[in-house]
Formats: C-alpha cells, sequence, structure tokens
C-alpha cells in the first residue's frame, strides 16, 4: 500500500530555464503553517500588519502538500520530531528548512535536557539557521532574504543532500526514536 | 478561617504536624494512614472541593518521596496543602480519580517521571509525553540528565564565555561594575 522506493534523483534542467525556476521559487514561498516550539510565537506577529510577510510573497498554508518551506521554530523534541520528518518527507521538492532560535544550532538552553534535540543538522538537512532566543520578525524576514538570494543562485540544496544521504540521516534520526511506526519513506 | 481548619484536622488525626500556617494557607504533615481520610473529610465537611496539584519531591537523601496534594477552597479563599512520606522503591499510592478525574492526569504524570504508581487510575501505564522512554524516570535525582544528553543526542559546540571582569580588565586595567563600586568593594 505504501510506496516502498527511495526517492528519485532530481533531473538537470538548462542554464535559463532553471534561472526562471528559482526567481519564481524564491518570489513565492510558501510556508507550512505549522507551529513546531516556542518560536511559533514570532510567526504570528509576521502575518499581520506591522511586519508583513505577504508582501515578499510568503504565505501560510495549512498542508505539506501546498508549501515549500518548514519552519523548526526552536526546540525539537523526540515527539516531535517524528511528526517533522513524517510533514517534511510529504513536501514536495523542491524544500526548504528554516531553522530558528540556538536550540536548533547546538541545544540553546536546553542542551541539557533528556528530552530535546542538540544538533538539528543531524536529522534534518537546514538551509538558513536564524539566531535569537526568539529571533525577531525583522531577524526572520531577514533570513528569509538569505533563503531568497540562496535559491536564486542555487546555493539552497538540502533536499538534495537528503535524498542522496538518506541513509546517514535516517541512522541519526532511528538512533534516537525508538518506536517508528512510519514507512521507510513518507510520500 | 484557617485556625478552624487547623483544629477541625487536629481534633481527628493524631499523626498531624504542622509545616506553616500563614493568613489563609496551611501546610500539614501527615502518616501514610491517615492522610487519604484527611484528604476526603477536607473534601466533604471543610469545602476544600478544589484538587490543584499532586506534586512529588525526591527526597534522595533520607531514601523517600514526598507526595503532597494541594488542595483549595474558593468559597472562602483558602489552600490547603497535605504531605505524606512514601517509600522511593515500589512505591504505591492510592488513586483519587475515583473522586477528582482530572487527579488521572496528575498521577499519570508522576507515574512516568517519577516511578510512583497510584493503582486505581484508570489510565495507568499509558505514556504522557515520554515515547518509548527506556531509562528510569527521569525527574529522579538520581538520573544524570546531562550524561544521557551528551549520550544520546550527541556533543555539541557550545558557545564560548567570557568573564567580563577579566575581559574588561585585561584592556582598562583593574575594572569593577558600578554596582560593585556602590557597595563599596575595596579598591
Amino acid at each position: 500500500m505504501y510506496c516502498n522506493e527511495r526517492p528519485p534523483e532530481p533531473s538537470e534542467k538548462k542554464e535559463l530555464w532553471r534561472k526562471i525556476n528559482d526567481m519564481a521559487r524564491a518570489n513565492s514561498l510558501w510556508v507550512t503553517a505549522y507551529g513546531t516550539g516556542c518560536g511559533a510565537i514570532e510567526l504570528r506577529p509576521l502575518r499581520t500588519s506591522r511586519f508583513d510577510m505577504e508582501r515578499f510573497g510568503i504565505a501560510m498554508r495549512p498542508t505539506p502538500r501546498q508549501a515549500d518551506v518548514l519552519i523548526i521554530s526552536g526546540y525539537l523534541s523526540v515527539k516531535t520530531l517524528k511528526r517533522v520528518i513524517r510533514v517534511y518527507e510529504q513536501i514536495q521538492d523542491p524544500k526548504y528548512i528554516v531553522a530558528l532560535g540556538s536550540c536548533t544550532i547546538n541545544g540553546g538552553m536546553y542542551f541539557d535536557s533528556y528530552n530535546t534535540l542538540n544538533v538539528l543538522d543531524r536529522y534534518l538537512p537546514v538551509d538558513v539557521y536564524v539566531m535569537g532566543c526568539m529571533p525577531r520578525p525583522e531577524a526572520i524576514i531577514d533570513g528569509f532574504s538569505l533563503l531568497m538570494r540562496k535559491i536564486k543562485e542555487g546555493r539552497a540544496e538540502g533536499w538534495k543532500h537528503y535524498q542522496k544521504n538518506l541513509d546517514y540521516y535516517r541512522e541519526n534520526q532511528k538512533a534516537i526514536i525508538t518506536d517508528w511506526e512510519m514507512p521507510d519513506y513518507n510520500w | 478561617m484557617i485556625d478552624r481548619v487547623m483544629k477541625e484536622l487536629e481534633g481527628r488525626f493524631s499523626s498531624l504536624e504542622l509545616v506553616r500556617e500563614m493568613h489563609n494557607y496551611l501546610h500539614v504533615y501527615l502518616d501514610r494512614g491517615e492522610v487519604m481520610e484527611a484528604i476526603l473529610n477536607a473534601r466533604t465537611l471543610l469545602g476544600f472541593r478544589t484538587l490543584q496539584l499532586i506534586s512529588v519531591v525526591d527526597r534522595m537523601e533520607e531514601n523517600r518521596f514526598q507526595l503532597t496534594w494541594i488542595l483549595e477552597n474558593y468559597t472562602d479563599s483558602l489552600v490547603l496543602l497535605v504531605s505524606a512520606d512514601y517509600p522511593r522503591e515500589n512505591c504505591s499510592v492510592p488513586s483519587l480519580s475515583a473522586v477528582w478525574p482530572a487527579a488521572s492526569a496528575f498521577e499519570r504524570e508522576l507515574f512516568e517521571m517519577y516511578g510512583v504508581s497510584f493503582p486505581g487510575n484508570p489510565r495507568e501505564g499509558e505514556d504522557f509525553i515520554l515515547e518509548g522512554w527506556k531509562e528510569i524516570p527521569p525527574m529522579r535525582r538520581d538520573f544524570d540528565t546531562e550524561e544521557y544528553s551528551m549520550r544520546v543526542y550527541g556533543e555539541r559546540q557550545p558557545r564560548k564565555h567570557t568573564d567580563p571582569r577579566q575581559y574588561i580588565g585585561e584592556i582598562v586595567g583593574e575594572w569593577k561594575t558600578p554596582m560593585g563600586r556602590m557597595r563599596g568593594e575595596e579598591e
């Protein structure tokens, strides 16, 4: 019932077509409306009129199937990581991850907690880190501008790294998630 | 008001010890055999209809758990804390979830975090927050949470810390904070 194959290799496109594609993607990044941690409280002012993010083309979408970006806002507990993996793998290519806060970089305030991860990069490929605890909405907009620059230059390749090194990521993920009741790849 | 409560409890229970009494707050210590009767008496006869919390203090040096039931009387604005001692190994406490349905959530949390079992709880043994937890209950004081975090979630690069006194002292010479000068620390 589940598709048991690995994700396929992305096909290479011509230079001009790739540039047009990347520019179109960068100017209309749609974000999955999933607040994983304490940073979600800074995402709500982003949508309202003071720090408007719709002027950059960024909108919140309810399902991962319609989104490009997943924002990991803050600490990630093991229980949430299991659900975030499912959501991330259901986003269609190309996809990007923006990690907010210091807990994703090196554990932050909860570095000695029995329930939260220390380094997010071992479990999911991160494109942009935004510093702060929590970063202000202006800092998050700055992070999104960096992501848009990276996409236009063709450097935001976290999803390709994930597909090529799926074994490395799965090994790290299964080391901490002991009750893995999901298929091998969540299409 | 609180004197009346104290007199009633003193009259009925011989093993009562006073911990703290304030204007509308009473904390008493009881024997393990009398504590359930005292709680139900407080509920029916003295008007303490609300169970606020069930909490545990892990007194590892004296090899006991101190369980505290926090009851509140909203008609007269009174708070009553009832504490009792239980052993640390194979701890088994009667459950109050037949009287207060919310008590079942507190008791599930204590079972997961400390290992205190409450026979009679309808959802005893279910996971509360942690999924697939294999070590000893994590809130106990003999659980080394930093060691667990470093072992399972891996080493991390911490932030470099600089002591301001030392750092600025190297540049300026002897440097004291303004508060230090005000408090008259020696030159």
